[in-house]
């Protein structure tokens, strides 16, 4: 069906066209000939031939078959996705750029070698920095610890020093009391007990 | 087989720069015999040859040239650079830090095992930390190459059983990578 239909369709259309053309060169070739054969009466068919061409097909297909390249148009370009990667400069030469004279080398080598060499600086100046913090807080920290086992041990000999205060006194009065009341066999007899 | 572009070149020189000191220069510059070596890429891989063997390599098509001179490493498809331990020898001669290892450090390393404090003979004198160096045995031969876990002052506070140097590659390789250590 389909293949029978389109030639139908488009002899139709051909047809329609060819009528057209056909008419307008009737219509023209009529207009010359009156024209040519009388001069002055017939001038308002002049002007209504004017007004036609304006409006008429023939004149606007005219138009159209004038093409514009884009750049004679010079619209805006459309917007499309580049990357990056993509563009590369018109006068730039294309492919790899090999490095092989010594020179060039030397030059990479040199730049590397510079930027290496202030990395391990900086690494050396922090870790020297790190390391005087480190002795610095170690060295705090042992301090305290002293004083801490300063005041502790003046703690323990004050307590003991209480002590043996309290028991000195508290032995010697009873020793006295006792020594002054018992018998000498008796305080004897309890020094090995305590003992 | 090619010679290397600006930017591999800077990539493969700060990788070998992080290892080697100044004298990484020597490896460019022509001998006294005016033979020159230069840097070769192959598929991936980065080899360093004589000039004359470059030039010589050529004739050869390129998927028939398996290897050529020493290889340094691989380059990887995000345009890193992996060193290779078969480039342990161009390291070791120009290497910034050393860690010498005593005997019962050499057959942990070998076996893919960091190096521990423990195994610490010497170290080099400021070395900061998280930088490349060369492990060596007592008798200086070259066993791999890998990267300090702490400053070397900070290593002689250590435990004996924490992690001195991570390692990076060894010898040991050799054996362990045996199949894929030169394949494409």
């Amino acid at each position: 069906m389909a293949p029978s239909k389109g030639p139908n369709v488009g002899g139709a259309k051909g047809v329609a066209k060819g009528g057209a053309k056909g008419g307008k060169s009737s219509s023209l070739s009529s207009a010359s000939r009156v024209s040519k054969s009388k001069d002055g009466p017939k001038r308002p068919p002049a002007k209504e031939q004017k007004t036609k061409p304006r409006t008429a097909q023939e004149n606007l297909k005219r138009k159209k078959k004038r093409v514009y390249t884009e750049k004679e148009l010079d619209l805006p370009e459309l917007n499309q996705i580049t990357p990056v990667g993509v563009i590369k400069p018109k006068g730039k030469k294309k492919g790899k750029t090999f490095v092989d004279d010594a020179e060039g080398m030397m030059t990479i080598l040199a730049m590397v070698n510079a930027e290496k060499e202030g990395q391990i600086e900086s690494k050396m100046m922090k870790a020297r920095q790190l390391e005087e913090i480190r002795e610095a807080k170690r060295a705090e920290a042992e301090a305290r610890m002293k004083e801490r086992k300063n005041k502790f041990d003046d703690v323990k000999d004050s307590i003991r020093q209480k002590k043996k205060g309290g028991r000195g006194d508290k032995a010697a009065e009873p020793t006295s009391i006792k020594d002054s009341i018992s018998k000498p066999g008796r305080s004897k007899k309890k020094t090995v007990a305590f003992a | 087989m090619r010679s290397l572009t600006e930017e591999e070149t800077r990539t493969i020189f700060t990788k070998l720069a992080a290892y080697t000191g100044r004298s990484l220069n020597a490896l460019i510059t022509p001998a006294e015999d005016g033979t020159q070596s230069v840097f070769r890429l192959q598929g991936s891989r980065v080899y360093y040859m004589r000039k004359e063997l470059a030039n010589l390599s050529v004739s050869f098509p390129r998927e028939a040239l398996l290897s050529c001179g020493t290889m340094v490493g691989k380059m990887t498809k995000t345009g890193k650079f992996r060193i290779n331990l078969t480039a342990l020898d161009l390291l070791a001669q120009h290497a910034r830090y050393k860690v010498w290892i005593k005997a019962n450090g050499v057959m942990p390393l070998l076996y893919g095992g960091s190096v521990l404090k423990a195994h610490v003979a010497r170290f080099s004198e400021d070395c900061p930390e998280n930088a490349g160096v060369i492990i060596l045995d007592s008798n200086d031969v070259p066993l791999g190459f890998g990267v300090t876990a702490r400053s070397s002052a900070q290593i002689a506070k250590l435990d004996p059983t924490s992690i001195a140097v991570h390692r990076q590659a060894d010898s040991g390789e050799y054996l362990r990578e045996e199949d894929t250590l030169f394949t494409t």
